[in-house]
Order: structure tokens, then C-alpha cells, then sequence
């Protein structure tokens, strides 16, 4: 029986090429669109993760800021500078088992480096070693500051690569281990950071405790930043962040709703944002394709209602001679899903090789923001799920756009068709 | 107990104006009886044929076939009864112009759910009975009239139907072809016992059955047993 059907779409299909061949474009027009738009979609998504993961971790840092209004006899745009005090609230009984790693950054001075006569700005910043992890710094040579490093208030200093470039002609790789010096103070070189090409990076990293011996004597902190157990939705990690920055707003006298006086980045909710965003990205995208398929579904639907007129007298001979409604049914259905299927296949398969044509072209591109430079596709492909899914959902289209069809071929009455010349 | 039994059947067709077609039916026919309803365009000929088809419904009175009441059946039962019990040809054939011969043949018995191998088979052994194997493969816009109808033929004898109804079988042919079908009818009635019904405007063609039914404005007229064609077996008149 089963062979009987697609014996018996075929032949239909063959006295319709034309036809069958114009509805089939429509339908994988339909499909391609959907398959290269997901993919581009995918691209963009993993460029955007991509590009900024080098920004955000899986840490919340918290830095002073300017306040935008005036509070407690204070004027806005005043200055707020976090200190020690902060650090011992953040590191206190209130959010034991909450806030772990608690790492501090302090503010930042700008010095030249020179070693021989090659010089370089740089902007000395005193870290932790965790601060490796939090802003994902990538060592390219040698290693990123230690504990050691701060216990022992080392003269050390890890560069970019880009620094580096600068400073020695040929494998930067020499410099680790040279002394630099950074204004009038000798620093050892242990670490060389990665950076692209095309990007200038002016930070350079020294221990925490020799930046405050040398550089800043004071309770000052630039930034604190540390890990957050416990909340995991975004109401959690804004509720979190209220009851975190109100009692810091209380310490500095900022007004409770003042959103500028403490700058948060919160590389949670971050995360979550930005899945959310990916989600609704792919949704509008399904939508999109799916609008797209539906032209071509009623291309479908349409030529299986002519092809239903024409073939009316073909069905008064079969139910004439015994064909029951059902048979007649499923006949006009196999062969819309036939069609949808074959063709939808067709379109999934060239929207599948345009991915990879933008893969293999725009996806090796750069685009030059200036700063840096930045792929604005990366790995455009739809994965198997999506493949299944558009399968199912072909097999749907067809059903749909061969129904009213097949009900029209069903209740034909064999007297009327058989009349029908 | 008769094979078909009508019993005052009445039917009207309400397009605007109402036609009241069949005033009337009453008509007994006999297992193994070779039949023709004669009757003249508008006469309800076509419309009875019709109703012993199963094809369409009739208003009142009572139609039994071989001992089963045809009235109000539903789309699937009337389709199974016509499957397996009516074999049906027609003026113009109505074969399925993009199957071949054997395909055509086939059909019936592929609403039966009979296996593919064994209606195939079964479908060579009809076309091999009616002198069409060479033809087997061939689709009917390659053969000639004689031969499409031939091949109808096949289709209606396949599933072993209790009747044929043949509505007008010569109609489309030239009158040496007319007469082969005729005889090769005939042929089927006498040595198979096969009961067969022409529906016919032409008296040539009624001529050569046993029976000639009269049908005018609806109604039943004469009923003429014809003796007279075996012994006489000339030509047929067109």
C-alpha cells in the first residue's frame, strides 16, 4: 500500500512538472530563508558571546562613580571613591557564604616605560591574581602576577603584548624576565598579555600591595569585585545588588536612587541578559522564516486545489470503483507533504550550504571598531535540532496545505465527476 | 429471489425547477440475465443506471442487491458495495489516462487491499482472457478504442462483481468494434453467467440481449423478451 501511494504521487507529479516545480520553489525558498537566517542569527549570537566575553566573568565588580543627584547637603557630580571600609563591609559577616574572592583594584597612574631607549605609555593599575580571572586576561609569555608577588611587595609588572611590541624589536617573548622602568622605578617583567594585532592595550598589572607602597598610601580602592553565591534569577541578582549598594550608598551619602553614584557590572545578569536577548533573537527569527514558509505553503495549497479540480473526474472513476473518501484523503495529503517535504529538503540543503558560504566568507571578516577588531559572524550554522525541527515542521505544512484539498477530493460525488468530460 | 429488485423507486432532482425523473420503478432482475434498459435522452435511463450503481441515492421505494437493502448507505459502505459487487463500463471508458492497461486493471482490487504481486497477477490473467498482454504496459492514449474498452472490461470482471452495468458501451466505437464488445459481452454472460445490463439508446445494440427493458418519461413500458437474435445474428444496426 505504501509503495502503491508514492507510485501513485509520482505519476501525478510527473504530468505537472512545471507545475510541481514552481509550488516546490516557493516552499524552498521558504525553507532556505528560515535555515540562512537562523544561521546568520546563530552567527551574530556567538559573535556578540564571543566578543564579549573578553568584558564580562562570572564576577560582580562594583567602582565609584559621579552621582547625578544632590543628597544629604551634597551637590550631584560629586566624586565617589571607594575605600578600606567598603572592602571590610564586602568581606563581612553580612554576606558570609554569599560573597566569596573578594578582589581589589586600585586606581590607576599613567607612566612611561622605557627599556633601552624604546618607550611606551602605561597605565599601572595594582591587581590580585584573581583579577586574571575576572576580566579574562589571556597570557600570551610568562605567567600573570602571584600571591607571592603580593606578599612580598615584588617590583614586578605584567605588559601587553602590544606594550611589548614597542619595547623590544623581533620575539616578544625576550622581554620576560628584563627589568623595565616605569617612571624612575625598575619593574621585572613576568608576564606578557595577549592582544590582537590590530589593538593597543595601555593597562599593565602590578601587585596590589606594591602599587599601594609606591604609588597611592591611602585607604583608596578603584574597584572591588567578587563572586556571588546564592541568587540565580534575574529578580535574585537585582534584589542582591539593591540590598548590596544600599548600604554602600548610605556609607557614601548617595541618594538611594541614584544610578550613577556606584557603577556595578554584574557579569550574571549579564549572562542572563544577554541569553534572554539570544532567545528572543532566535524567536523573531523562527517567526520570520516561518511568515516566509507560509507563502509558499499556500503556493502549495493552491496548485493542490487546481490540481484537485483537474483530476475531478479521476476520482468520480476511482470512487466509482470503490475508492472510499479516506483513500482518496490520504492520497491528496501524502502527496502535499510529498511536495512540501521534497522541496522543503531542497531548500534546507542550500540554506545549509549559504551557511557555510557565510562562514567561509563574511564570517572571516573584521570589522575595525577602532579599538579593536571584531567578527561580526562567527560559526553562522543551524545545528541537527534545527534541521529536525524544520522537518517537522515541513510535514506539518504539508498537512495543512494539502487539507482543504483533500476534503474538496473526498466529498467528490463519483456521478458529478464522471459527468465532468 | 431476484438478484435486483426495485420496488417503486422515485426520484427528483430540485436544480430550480424540480424534474421528477423516476415515477415509479418496479423491475425484477434475474441472476445470470443479460439485460439492456432502452430509452431515449431525458427518458431516466441513465439516472436508474445510476441508482443500481450505487452512485446516487434515490428518494423512495426500495432497491435490494442480492438480498441487501441499498438505501441511505454511508459515502464507505456504498464505495465498498459498489467495490465488490458492481463492475462498471462506461461510454468513454474512464480509464486512468497516466496508468497503464495492467494498473488500470489493478485498481479495483487496490481498494481491496489485495497484495501488489498477486493483483498484478491476477490483472495479467484478465488482460490475457480479453487478448490485451501485449498491451499490458501500454497507456491508454495508445490504444485504440476497441482496446481501451477491452481493458474497462477487464477492470469491471476483476473483483467478480454480482453485475455489470455497461451505460452505453458502444458509443464511442465504430460498429466493428461495437459488435465485438457486444459478442464479447455476450460471450461473458453465456459461458460465465455473469449478469450483465447495457443501458442503450440504440436498438442495435439492445437488440443483441435477451431482455429489452423500455423506459419512457420515467416509467417502465415494455418489457420484450428477445429470442429473435440468436437465431438471426446478423449484422447490428447503428
Amino acid at each position: 500500500m505504501r509503495i502503491e501511494i508514492i507510485h501513485e504521487i509520482a505519476s501525478s507529479l510527473r504530468n505537472n512538472k512545471l507545475r510541481t516545480a514552481l509550488t516546490g520553489f516557493a516552499v524552498s525558498w521558504g525553507i532556505f530563508l528560515l535555515i540562512t537566517l537562523l544561521g546568520a542569527g546563530n552567527g551574530l549570537m556567538n559573535s556578540y558571546m564571543g566578543n564579549m566575553e573578553s568584558y564580562i566573568s562570572q564576577t560582580v565588580l562594583v567602582e565609584g562613580w559621579r552621582t547625578s543627584k544632590p543628597y544629604a547637603g551634597y551637590k550631584e557630580g560629586r566624586r565617589i571613591q571607594l575605600d578600606q571600609k567598603d572592602v571590610d563591609y564586602t568581606k563581612g559577616t553580612e554576606w558570609e557564604g554569599t560573597i566569596d574572592n573578594v578582589t581589589l583594584t586600585t586606581t590607576s597612574t599613567s607612566a612611561n616605560l622605557t627599556l633601552n631607549s624604546n618607550s611606551v605609555n602605561g597605565w599601572m593599575t595594582g591587581v590580585m591574581p584573581d583579577h586574571q580571572r575576572q576580566s579574562k586576561i589571556r597570557i600570551a609569555h610568562g605567567r600573570f602576577l602571584n600571591h607571592d608577588d603580593i606578599a612580598e611587595r615584588r617590583k614586578v609588572i605584567v605588559v601587553s603584548a602590544s606594550q611589548a611590541r614597542e619595547l623590544v624589536k623581533g620575539d616578544i617573548d625576550k622581554l620576560v624576565g628584563q627589568w623595565v622602568k616605569a617612571g624612575e622605578i625598575a619593574f621585572k617583567v613576568v608576564g606578557i598579555y595577549h592582544t590582537d594585532e590590530s589593538e593597543f592595550r595601555r593597562a599593565t598589572y602590578v601587585p596590589y600591595s606594591t602599587y599601594k607602597g609606591i604609588y597611592d598610601r591611602s585607604d583608596k580602592i578603584e574597584g572591588i569585585s567578587f563572586t556571588v553565591n546564592g541568587p540565580s534569577s534575574l529578580e535574585e541578582h537585582r534584589a542582591f545588588e539593591e540590598k548590596y549598594t544600599g548600604t554602600l550608598k548610605r556609607r557614601h551619602d548617595i541618594a538611594p536612587d541614584d544610578k550613577t553614584g556606584l557603577w556595578i557590572q554584574n557579569g550574571y545578569t549579564n549572562n542572563l541578559e544577554m541569553n534572554k536577548a539570544a532567545h528572543i533573537l532566535r524567536v523573531a527569527l523562527w517567526i520570520l522564516g516561518i511568515l516566509t514558509l507560509i507563502s509558499g505553503i499556500v503556493g502549495v495549497s493552491n496548485i493542490m486545489l487546481i490540481t484537485v479540480k483537474e483530476r475531478t473526474h479521476e476520482f468520480g472513476i476511482r470512487k466509482a470503483i470503490g475508492a472510499k473518501p479516506g483513500s482518496i484523503l490520504r492520497l491528496i495529503i501524502s502527496e502535499s507533504v510529498c511536495i512540501t517535504a521534497v522541496f522543503g529538503y531542497v531548500g534546507m540543503f542550500m540554506g545549509m550550504i549559504a551557511c557555510q558560504i557565510l562562514d567561509k566568507t563574511v564570517a572571516q571578516d573584521a570589522v575595525d571598531l577602532g579599538f579593536e577588531k571584531v567578527q561580526m559572524l562567527v560559526n553562522p550554522t543551524v545545528g541537527l535540532d534545527v534541521a529536525l525541527e524544520a522537518t517537522l515542521l515541513l510535514i506539518i505544512a504539508g498537512t495543512l496545505a494539502g487539507a482543504i484539498p483533500a476534503w474538496k477530493a473526498a466529498r467528490v460525488k463519483p456521478i458529478e465527476a464522471l459527468r465532468a468530460e | 429471489m431476484a438478484l435486483i429488485e426495485l420496488k417503486d423507486i422515485n426520484k427528483t432532482y430540485n436544480n430550480g425547477q424540480p424534474l421528477h425523473v423516476l415515477k415509479g420503478i418496479n423491475l425484477n432482475i434475474e441472476r445470470g440475465s443479460f439485460v439492456s434498459i432502452m430509452g431515449a435522452s431525458g427518458s431516466g435511463k441513465s439516472t436508474l443506471l445510476n441508482i443500481l450503481g450505487i452512485l446516487d441515492n434515490y428518494d423512495t421505494g426500495s432497491y435490494t442487491l442480492d438480498g441487501k437493502l441499498i438505501k441511505d448507505l454511508s459515502e464507505k459502505q456504498a464505495a465498498d458495495y459498489r467495490n465488490r459487487m458492481i463492475g462498471f463500463i462506461f461510454q468513454s471508458f474512464n480509464l486512468i489516462g497516466f496508468k497503464t492497461a495492467v494498473e488500470n486493471v489493478e485498481l479495483p482490487l487496490y481498494y481491496q487491499g489485495v497484495p501488489r504481486k498477486k493483483r498484478h497477477e491476477m490483472a495479467m490473467e484478465y488482460l490475457d482472457k480479453l487478448g490485451l498482454t501485449p498491451w499490458a504496459s501500454h497507456f491508454p492514449n495508445e490504444m485504440s478504442g476497441g482496446q481501451k474498452q477491452r481493458v474497462a472490461i477487464a477492470r469491471a470482471l476483476i473483483t467478480s462483481p454480482q453485475i455489470i452495468l455497461a451505460d452505453e458501451p458502444t458509443g464511442a466505437l465504430d460498429s466493428k468494434t461495437s459488435v465485438e464488445v457486444m459478442q464479447l459481452l455476450k460471450k461473458l454472460n453465456k459461458e460465465e453467467g455473469i449478469t450483465i445490463i447495457v443501458v442503450t439508446h440504440e436498438s442495435g445494440v439492445a437488440n443483441e440481449t435477451d431482455t429489452i427493458i423500455h423506459i419512457k418519461d420515467g416509467v417502465i413500458g415494455q418489457i420484450e423478451e428477445n429470442t429473435s437474435h440468436d437465431a438471426w445474428g446478423g449484422p447490428l444496426m447503428k
